[in-house]
């Protein structure tokens, strides 16, 4: 298992697996505040404060990633991670739903 | 795969490219990896197509090689499909430690399960075929089709700044999960449409090997299909559907030698 940084700039390279790592923290914090919301937990005024924070954390990596030239260091993190990620899981619950509806055709 | 069989304990070997339907002996000349002469080892209505070397595997660090060596191994093969129709591909590597006497001997011990494989293979080919789709136009799609997504709109409009940006982060996932949802009904529909006509239907997971051509657009979903010779047109035709529909594409490829479809493990 391994995922490619940028070798060519260590610096780059490391900045942009740290704001990719910060990325999946912020979707997993949305996904949260999401179902909190759906779920009648959280008060008007908590929703408005929890959507301006996560909307200004949102800003600010497009920023870095904008400043540092990150754009495509990020997305080749994130894209080796998702592999990495699609084999575990393909590997431990085996096959994806279309193999299954394969079987029901035959 | 660096295989040993019966008791030969010397170490001469035979690489092994395919098994053909025929007894003939046919010398194939010089085209084999490094340019080794490729001929047949045969068996009743059987044979190898091998090349000799050394019982060890071909090794390098240099890419250029292994591709060179990997396109040989592969010109071998589609040579032989096209002097002896359908073939038994072995993957790259394939050594046998022994003489021409110890693959004589493999395939007399595995007979019955090749030429039932080589039957199996009779007059097909393999095939590759994966479906792609405008992410765009099938989340508009989506979008249109499902009553709950649309009114994100108008609750994005009307709510304050936080709310809103919170909003826009609950329709992204419900779109994204609804997209899933028929990307996994269009992939078992389009299974549907190409199964009368292949023989088998394997669905293959990776689909990163494409084109830039396609590199926009989402994979739906990828198969490797075995093809009856007399079916390639009808596929090609009800492909072609799929292909003209508004948003779709279709990449179809081959044919192959059936690497997907064929099995043979030694007794």
């Amino acid at each position: 298992m391994s995922v490619n940084i940028d070798e060519g700039n260590i610096k780059q390279g490391l900045l942009g697996l740290v704001v990719a790592l910060v990325e999946i923290i912020q979707e997993v914090l949305e996904r949260q505040a999401v179902r909190r919301m759906e779920g009648g937990r959280l008060s008007d005024q908590e929703i408005e404060k929890l959507g301006l924070a996560l909307a200004e954390l949102k800003d600010a990596l497009e920023n870095i990633k904008k400043d540092n030239d990150l754009d495509a260091t990020v997305e080749s993190v994130r894209g080796d991670l998702d592999k990495v990620t699609n084999d575990m899981i393909c590997n431990l619950i085996g096959s994806p739903g279309l193999e299954q509806g394969l079987k029901r055709h035959e | 795969m660096n295989e040993s069989f019966g008791d030969v304990a010397i170490q001469e070997g035979r690489y092994l490219y395919a098994v053909i339907n025929s007894g003939a002996e046919f010398d194939f000349g010089d085209i084999g990896i490094n340019d080794n002469k490729i001929f047949t080892i045969s068996y009743e209505d059987i044979a190898a197509v091998v090349h000799s070397c050394q019982a060890e595997a071909y090794k390098t660090n240099d890419n250029d090689k292994a591709k060179e060596w990997i396109l040989a191994h592969n010109y071998v093969i589609d040579y032989a499909s096209k002097q002896f129709g359908t073939v038994l591909p072995f993957a790259f590597d394939c050594i046998i430690r022994g003489n021409d006497e110890t693959i004589k001997n493999w395939l007399i011990r595995n007979y019955e399960k090749l030429t039932k494989e080589l039957k199996k293979v009779e007059n097909k080919a393999e095939y590759s075929i994966q479906f792609f789709c405008d992410q765009k136009k099938l989340q508009a799609m989506v979008t249109n089709s499902d009553p709950e997504l649309k009114e994100f709109k108008e609750k994005m409009d009307k709510a304050s700044k936080g709310a809103a940006y919170l909003i826009k982060r609950q329709f992204e996932l419900k779109l994204k999960d609804a997209v899933a949802v028929e990307i996994s009904m269009l992939a078992n529909d389009l299974c549907s449409k190409i199964k009368e006509h292949v023989e088998i239907l394997k669905v293959e997971k990776n689909t990163s090997q494409v084109p830039d051509k396609y590199m926009e657009m989402k994979p739906i979903a990828a198969f490797s299909c075995l093809v009856h010779d007399d079916k390639i047109e009808n596929l090609g035709e009800a492909l072609d559907v799929i292909n003209k529909l508004d948003g779709f594409a279709v990449r179809f490829t081959g044919p192959w030698a059936p690497f997907s479809f064929v099995e043979v493990k030694d007794d």
